[in-house]
């Protein structure tokens, strides 16, 4: 291209600027319009279950809030709540502490051992719980871990083989001369990770913690097929009992599933950042 | 590197809490189901024959089974085309310089995080087929007729995998994203100085180029078909019939309902065998291309 004429090539800076912005709005606006499954379940919360079903789509005729107080009436929701978070917390706790310490070793040395340990835990990634999850019933009956928090957390927690790898394939990236002159001074190999190794593989914990937690918050097969009594519930159990319950009153249910949906929400909304760069690395290592 | 097998003794506990856990609910469990699926345990007698390959056998004359094995490899085979039709564009779109980009990205991601139990309520509400549904209200105002979505099998199907394609499109959007960051911008440059335009860019460079995001992209998404449970469960319940039910839910209730740990046991190894050839050969065949095109 020659050197274009300034008024034409202003002109064509301009309208290529509008058309960027115009595309910008257009894409908010897309975007926001995905969301319509969202968006139409707040909205006929605030609707009694007539309107509801007369006007799914239009904006409530007023702001009608008898469905959440019907909702929270119902709904065990701070026994749930409180529950998912004792779940949550104590699997990812685990999760984490028994992956990066089983990876330790395996990063560290390459003998027959640490190669039989990789592919010995590899089987586990091909094995989703859901092609075993019977038989797993059968074991967590034998040692009596029904409907106990405890056996959930533990059922959690075997999954660690996905934190392992992602352990395992970090920790090869922290130089080793760290904890050489550490054991050097005379710490033990337990000291050597915790104070060492550990706090420099903050990504991956970071990662992992926000993931699993996501993951086992709304987790619903292995909390509905091992956990029976009501006080025991999670939230997406208690969840379910309640939609059970209100059948034949969505807007009831919808706000059931808003009251559940809330502290998903505002974790993610926090979170967020974090998510977006835990995938892009995630990703990339493959 | 560490080295000196003496020393490596001293590390060996490190591994073994959680190879115990991992043993005990997941090894264990399998070794379980391959034991089981050649008797004809119920789950209660204290005592079980073997009955050698009857239960799998069985399998070919049990048209439920075969009904579920059909639905499971339906919607393993449809998901992952619809979605990565939709997440690739979308990545690109998302690959912009707007300053409303991490809106954008965080918006279509947000579809993942939701329990899939509610989105399957919502879902199920949306689908309704009577004109209180949100799609059949819509059809109606523009004089179209109400559509069965999910009183009809054809249609059962077809809902299970819209909303569960609308729950996965944005995160595997942002996987694309990951990698299309990554390809270096001179290859556009000496392409469009060479005259490509952007239809034959994307060809020749982006497509290529995405082969690793494709390969796990596609992985997960496979796996994440065919396990499918929660969605379904709370979309349809499985039906009208069994139009909807796929192989978790049948083995579950088959296992856990009816207590005949023999069959479900042959399911869950049949289900387990099935998975991995899928996965094993589309990662082959998915690292085989990602060489081939770097």
């Amino acid at each position: 291209m020659t050197t274009p004429s300034l008024g034409l090539m202003q002109n064509g800076k301009a309208s290529r600027q509008i058309l960027f912005h115009i595309f910008e709005v257009f894409m908010v606006l897309i975007a926001l319009l995905y969301m319509f499954p969202l968006y139409y379940l707040v909205l006929n919360t605030l609707k009694p279950y007539g309107e509801m079903l007369k006007n799914p789509l239009s904006l409530p005729q007023t702001l009608f809030f008898d469905n959440y107080s019907a909702a929270f009436g119902q709904m065990h929701f701070f026994t749930a709540f409180f529950n998912s978070l004792l779940i949550t917390f104590c699997s990812v706790l685990v999760i984490v502490i028994l992956g990066a310490m089983a990876a330790y070793p395996v990063a560290r040395f390459n003998n027959k051992i640490t190669k039989a340990v990789m592919v010995y835990f590899l089987i586990g990634f091909m094995i989703p719980v859901q092609t075993i999850v019977v038989q797993v019933f059968i074991i967590m009956q034998k040692l009596n871990l029904i409907n106990s928090h405890s056996g959930l957390i533990l059922l959690y927690a075997a999954g660690s083989s996905f934190a392992f790898f992602m352990y395992q394939s970090f920790i090869k990236t922290v130089p080793y001369e760290l904890e050489e002159s550490a054991m050097i001074d005379g710490c033990s190999p337990f000291k050597t990770f915790w104070m060492i190794v550990f706090p420099l593989v903050k990504p991956v914990t970071v990662t992992l913690v926000i993931f699993e937690s996501m993951w086992i918050w709304n987790d619903f097969i292995l909390a509905y097929l091992f956990l029976s009594s009501r006080d025991k519930f999670t939230l997406i159990l208690e969840l379910y009992q309640c939609v059970g319950e209100f059948r034949l009153d969505w807007a009831i249910m919808f706000s059931i599933m808003v009251i559940v949906l809330l502290p998903m929400v505002i974790f993610y909304l926090f979170m967020q950042k974090h998510i977006m760069a835990g995938l892009t690395s995630g990703a990339i290592k493959g | 590197m560490a080295n000196g097998k003496n020393r490596f003794y001293g590390y060996i506990w490190f591994m073994l809490p959680a190879l115990l856990l991992y043993t005990i609910f997941v090894i264990v469990p399998l070794i379980l189901s391959f034991g089981y699926s050649f008797t004809n345990w119920d789950g209660y007698a204290p005592t079980f024959k073997m009955v050698g390959l009857r239960n799998y056998l069985s399998v070919f004359h049990d048209t439920k089974v075969l009904q579920t094995l059909r639905n499971t490899f339906i919607f393993g085979f449809y998901t992952p085309i619809i979605v990565t039709l939709f997440a690739i564009p979308l990545s690109l779109l998302l690959n912009s310089r707007m300053r409303t980009r991490n809106f954008q990205r965080a918006v279509f991601f947000f579809a993942s995080v939701p329990s899939v139990l509610i989105v399957g309520y919502i879902w199920q509400f949306i689908f309704d087929s009577t004109s209180a549904g949100i799609l059949n209200s819509i059809l109606v105002k523009f004089g179209s007729k109400p559509v069965m979505w999910l009183s009809d099998d054809k249609w059962a199907m077809i809902s299970v995998i819209i909303a569960n394609s609308w729950r996965l499109i944005g995160w595997h959007a942002c996987i694309y994203l990951a990698n299309l960051q990554s390809i270096p911008l001179d290859y556009y440059e000496a392409a469009s100085i060479d005259g490509a335009n952007a239809f034959q860019q994307f060809k020749k460079i982006t497509f290529p180029m995405l082969a690793p995001a494709m390969t796990i992209s596609l992985l997960l998404i496979i796996i994440d078909s065919l396990k499918i449970y929660a969605l379904p469960f709370a979309l349809t319940g499985g039906g009208p019939g069994d139009a909807t039910r796929f192989m978790t839910q049948l083995i579950i209730d088959i296992g856990i309902k009816e207590r005949l740990i023999g069959k479900s046991s042959a399911l869950s190894v049949l289900f387990f065998i099935i998975l991995f050839v899928i996965s094993t050969v589309q990662l082959i065949y998915s690292k085989r291309r990602e060489e081939r095109l770097q």
